[in-house]
């Protein structure tokens, strides 16, 4: 209760609208070119990724190459967490089936929502090539339905995950699977 | 307990206060003027791609995109809220108006440097996608 007056009432971080020194950095994490592709290739091949791991498609704008997608998860233990969307992208079958034991739950959290933005945009002065970039960022829910935590994703680990799926997946719409 | 609910009290009373103080201050044209950027292009798809590419750099992830409407709407979470509109209209004299208007947590940002800060940003893109650099 104290927490979310505090939260109303906390005052905004002066840097909030403010690039921030490792705004280069993160940009290269979470951005991949690939080549000999279509925007409808890359896009098709985008989505595919995300209904391999269970996310919904919640917004596409092919003329500015943005998809968003959001999913429900679980949210275990905090170190499981913060490495956890790792294991959820690259795997998130398997997470659901360990996922699933609830008493292996910390008591005070229960699900997580992800939300993630890819931008596709033709790569200037190169034929058929497309940049990728993705943004992720969740809310952690505690049980009592407050919010535990809300988070950017900054994990490099997370993003390579994810775009070693979207390889995957653009050599298997090339070869029509 | 009675020291709690007092402490409480303060809290509430002091948003309610900080609140009044803000949207005191500041008129519709002044906010409008605050929030909105005008660039010498008439390129709304590279417009709308610099403002997408401004909100990713600042950690937004995009809800909303509308190409017809030229309309983008995004959140930022770091321990707190951020939700930002940016619209793009054409005015006058072959220019194109960006107007973006944001609040944090419950309530709407309105100081000048806030929408400062993301112009600025705004700016660096804009220039990249005005003269074609990659």
């Amino acid at each position: 209760m104290l927490a979310v007056l505090l939260g109303s009432c906390a005052t905004m971080p002066d840097d909030a609208f403010r690039l921030s020194e490792s705004a280069l950095e993160m940009r290269e994490i979470q951005t991949r070119s690939y080549s000999d592709v279509s925007d409808v290739e890359i896009l098709s091949a985008s989505s595919a990724v995300l209904q391999d791991l269970g996310y919904a498609i919640d917004e596409v704008e092919k003329e500015l190459g943005v998809l968003s997608a959001s999913k429900r998860a679980d949210a275990k233990d905090a170190a499981e967490i913060a490495g956890s969307i790792a294991l959820d992208v690259a795997d998130c079958l398997l997470t659901l089936f360990i996922g699933c034991e609830r008493d292996s739950f910390d008591a005070t959290k229960d699900v997580q929502d992800i939300k993630m933005t890819l931008v596709v945009l033709p790569v200037l002065g190169k034929e058929r090539t497309y940049s990728v970039r993705l943004t992720m960022q969740r809310v952690v829910w505690a049980r009592d339905g407050t919010i535990y935590d809300q988070e950017t994703v900054n994990d490099a680990a997370v993003y390579q995950a994810f775009f070693d799926k979207l390889s995957k997946s653009v050599f298997l719409e090339k070869e029509g699977v | 307990m009675r020291i709690l609910v007092a402490s409480v009290a303060l809290m509430v009373a002091g948003c309610a206060a900080q609140t009044a103080a803000i949207t005191a201050g500041s008129s519709q044209v002044e906010l409008r003027q605050m929030q909105t950027r005008e660039y010498e292009t008439l390129d709304k798809r590279g417009t709308l791609r610099s403002v997408v590419a401004t909100l990713q750099d600042l950690g937004f992830v995009i809800d909303k995109a509308d190409y017809e409407l030229a309309t983008i709407s995004a959140t930022k979470l770091q321990n707190y809220e951020i939700r930002m509109t940016v619209t793009v209209r054409q005015r006058e004299g072959d220019r194109l108006a960006v107007r973006a208007n944001a609040r944090f947590n419950e309530k709407p940002i309105e100081d000048p440097q806030s929408y400062q800060d993301f112009f600025t940003a705004l700016d660096k893109a804009m220039f990249l996608t005005l003269h074609k650099v990659d």
